[in-house]
């Protein structure tokens, strides 16, 4: 017992403690009022040493992420074109963007491509969810597989392949065509999202309500989709913030006019910078992080889990 | 212990594991459920959930698995002369792809989708390390506060990466000052731009299931390695690394997939001399009007991706054996 914590003391001086920069500060500074031998303080705090590389690249990280949001946010309120001089400060490109008819055309169809998405991929996704999880019919897992396959396909080939689809069909693209890919891309996220959570409920609650005299369509109605409420409306949210922001699959298939608000974005980028993309993108920034928000939020606004579980992973 | 659960995402097992050790995970009807009830549910339970599978899955085969299948039939197709596409049976689309044009532009794509997957990961390792041991109860808000600007618009954020990269951008502006950029140092237009912009879209999803792997290590895994004279770096090698790299893997295949088929970065941070397959595509299909190519280009891609996975899927499923021993 003795023995062991001894070797620390001599620690410090040894050939492997040299390199790192971080041992000398943090032993100091992180002294806590903490008693015991000298020794073992030593050790513990070795233990808990704080990793100042990480933190640095951390810090660092955190820097670059936000440095490109918040130019286009600072250079919005720019009184000049300029993107690298700040020149005053005006509300001139939230001004113009009022008078741009052709992007106020964008937005107007953005958000109708947002709701019709939300509303279908949610019908669709969450029968869909609850089929997967609780039927154990050849369908489900048929069904399992499909829904996985817009996951792990990049966006560039779901589009490519819908566009050919409405092409072959002899559909013209239009606002519809982008309404319905959009669909198809959004059912896999809803039935990710509730699938979990549906597995989570307890089946028990269901039954309870069918020895009451439910019929299995009313314990669905009355005791499962009002405990799945809250994770159904954080994906809608989601879903929509997702397909408001969407391009690939927008860009592939979009007719010529009015075209999503991000491709007509994608257009003004590429043909040389327009100051007004700073106002719009601002927007749209500042509503989908809100929307963002709203959806991590949704589930601590109705006191129980059971919502969104962005950062547990997939 | 219901927080602990839910934060994981596995939900009730846990709480009911020591009580009922025997019952089987998955069993829905319920040990105790009286047999009146259970010949109930067996007769209707089928149906109805399967009728509540059956939009869903209709309109996914209809959408996307005959969309797909279209796109694969297509790559044999031809175009007549008035450049309208032709099905067929022809495979000089896909003899076209071993020119060597399209094979620098496949290799160009590979190799900056590696790299990219490499910095994601320098990137993400200490990140993910930082905000999982040492986050404290900011955690969650440090997690939130790199997945919230990911969500926001792909294209706004690309567009401000690209004039922070820009020449006179404060990116190159600060390193110039302290001399580390000289007048004519690029990033744009290089193949470093292109890579520092996929790197910007994508890093995250390397971050977020290297964070879930750092959340579930041992760490007394790390106190460990230090005791026994690790150093920092040898710890982290040896201790942190091997621990974490099933999230590393996953990781890899989430930044790797998407970064293997954008178009945009190559266009906003490359020129015309760093287009990428994804580029190829659109080009094909919006420029040059030939459908079939483009089809025959995409099954490429898919086909590389394929690949990727099928590596991906022998790795985790040789962990998983390794684990369940």
């Amino acid at each position: 017992m003795s023995t062991q914590p001894r070797p620390s003391t001599p620690r410090a001086p040894s050939p492997q403690q040299a390199p790192s920069p971080q041992e000398a500060p943090s032993g100091r500074k992180d002294g806590s009022p903490r008693q015991g031998p000298r020794t073992q303080r030593r050790r513990r705090r070795g233990a808990e040493r704080r990793p100042r590389f990480a933190i640095a690249v951390t810090a660092l990280f955190f820097l670059l992420l936000y440095l490109p949001v918040g130019v286009v946010v600072l250079f919005s309120f720019n009184a000049q074109k300029s993107l690298t001089v700040l020149d005053g400060v005006s509300m001139r490109w939230y001004t113009a963007l009022l008078h741009d008819d052709v992007l106020l055309d964008s937005l107007g169809m953005s958000l109708r491509v947002s709701l019709v998405a939300m509303a279908g991929s949610l019908v669709l996704g969450v029968a869909l969810a609850l089929g997967l999880v609780r039927s154990r019919s050849r369908l489900g897992s048929f069904a399992g597989l499909i829904m996985l396959v817009p996951l792990i396909t990049p966006e560039i080939v779901t589009g490519v392949a819908a566009m050919l689809l409405f092409k072959g069909l002899g559909i013209t693209l239009s606002t519809t065509t982008v309404m319905l890919a959009e669909i198809t891309f959004s059912i896999s996220y809803v039935t990710v999202i509730l699938r979990s959570r549906i597995a989570a409920l307890n089946p028990e609650v269901e039954e309870a309500a069918m020895d009451l005299g439910a019929t299995r369509g009313q314990a669905l109605r009355l005791v499962t989709l009002p405990a799945l409420l809250p994770s159904i409306l954080a994906s809608a949210v989601l879903i929509f913030a997702l397909v408001f922001d969407d391009f690939v699959l927008a860009y592939f298939t979009t007719g010529v006019d009015p075209q999503p608000l991000s491709v007509r974005i994608y257009s003004a980028i590429r043909f040389g910078v327009q100051p007004t993309i700073n106002a719009v993108g601002t927007l749209m920034l500042a509503g989908s992080i809100g929307l963002i928000v709203l959806a991590l939020a949704i589930p601590r606004l109705f006191g129980r889990r059971g919502g969104l579980d962005l950062l547990s992973g997939k | 212990m219901a927080t602990r659960s839910d934060r994981t995402g596995t939900a009730v097992r846990t709480p009911r594991d020591p009580a009922a050790p025997k019952a089987p995970p998955g069993d829905r009807t319920g040990p105790g459920a009286p047999p009146r009830t259970r010949t109930r549910t067996r007769t209707r339970q089928p149906r109805l959930w399967t009728w509540l599978l059956l939009p869903g899955t209709l309109w996914m085969t209809g959408f996307l698995v005959a969309s797909l299948l279209l796109v694969a039939t297509l790559a044999l197709g031809t175009t007549d002369p008035l450049g309208n596409p032709r099905f067929g049976l022809n495979f000089a689309n896909l003899t076209a792809l071993a020119d060597p044009a399209y094979s620098t532009v496949l290799l160009r794509s590979l190799g900056y989708a590696l790299i990219t997957c490499l910095i994601s990961l320098a990137i993400a390792y200490p990140v993910a390390y930082a905000i999982a041991l040492r986050g404290g109860r900011f955690k969650n808000l440090l997690i939130a506060a790199i997945v919230v600007p990911f969500f926001a618009n792909y294209l706004v954020r690309m567009y401000g990466w690209s004039v922070v990269l820009s020449d006179d951008g404060p990116l190159l502006r600060a390193l110039r000052a302290i001399g580390l950029a000289d007048d004519s140092t690029k990033i744009l237009q290089t193949g470093v731009g292109v890579i520092a912009g996929l790197v910007y879209g994508f890093v995250v999803f390397m971050i977020i299931p290297l964070y879930a792997a750092m959340e579930r290590m041992d760490t007394s895994l790390i106190e460990a390695g230090r005791d026994l004279y690790g150093g920092p770096l040898r710890t982290f090698l040896f201790v942190t690394v091997p621990a974490t790299r099933q999230g590393a893997a996953a990781g890899c295949v989430l930044v790797f997939l998407p970064a293997m088929g954008d178009f945009v970065s190559a266009q906003l941070m490359g020129g015309p001399d760093q287009i990428m397959i994804g580029n190829l595509i659109q080009d094909k299909f919006f420029q040059g009007q030939n459908w079939p190519l483009g089809s025959a280009l995409t099954m490429l891609l898919m086909a590389v991706l394929f690949l990727g996975m099928l590596g991906y899927l022998r790795r985790t499923r040789k962990d998983e054996a390794e684990a369940a021993r």
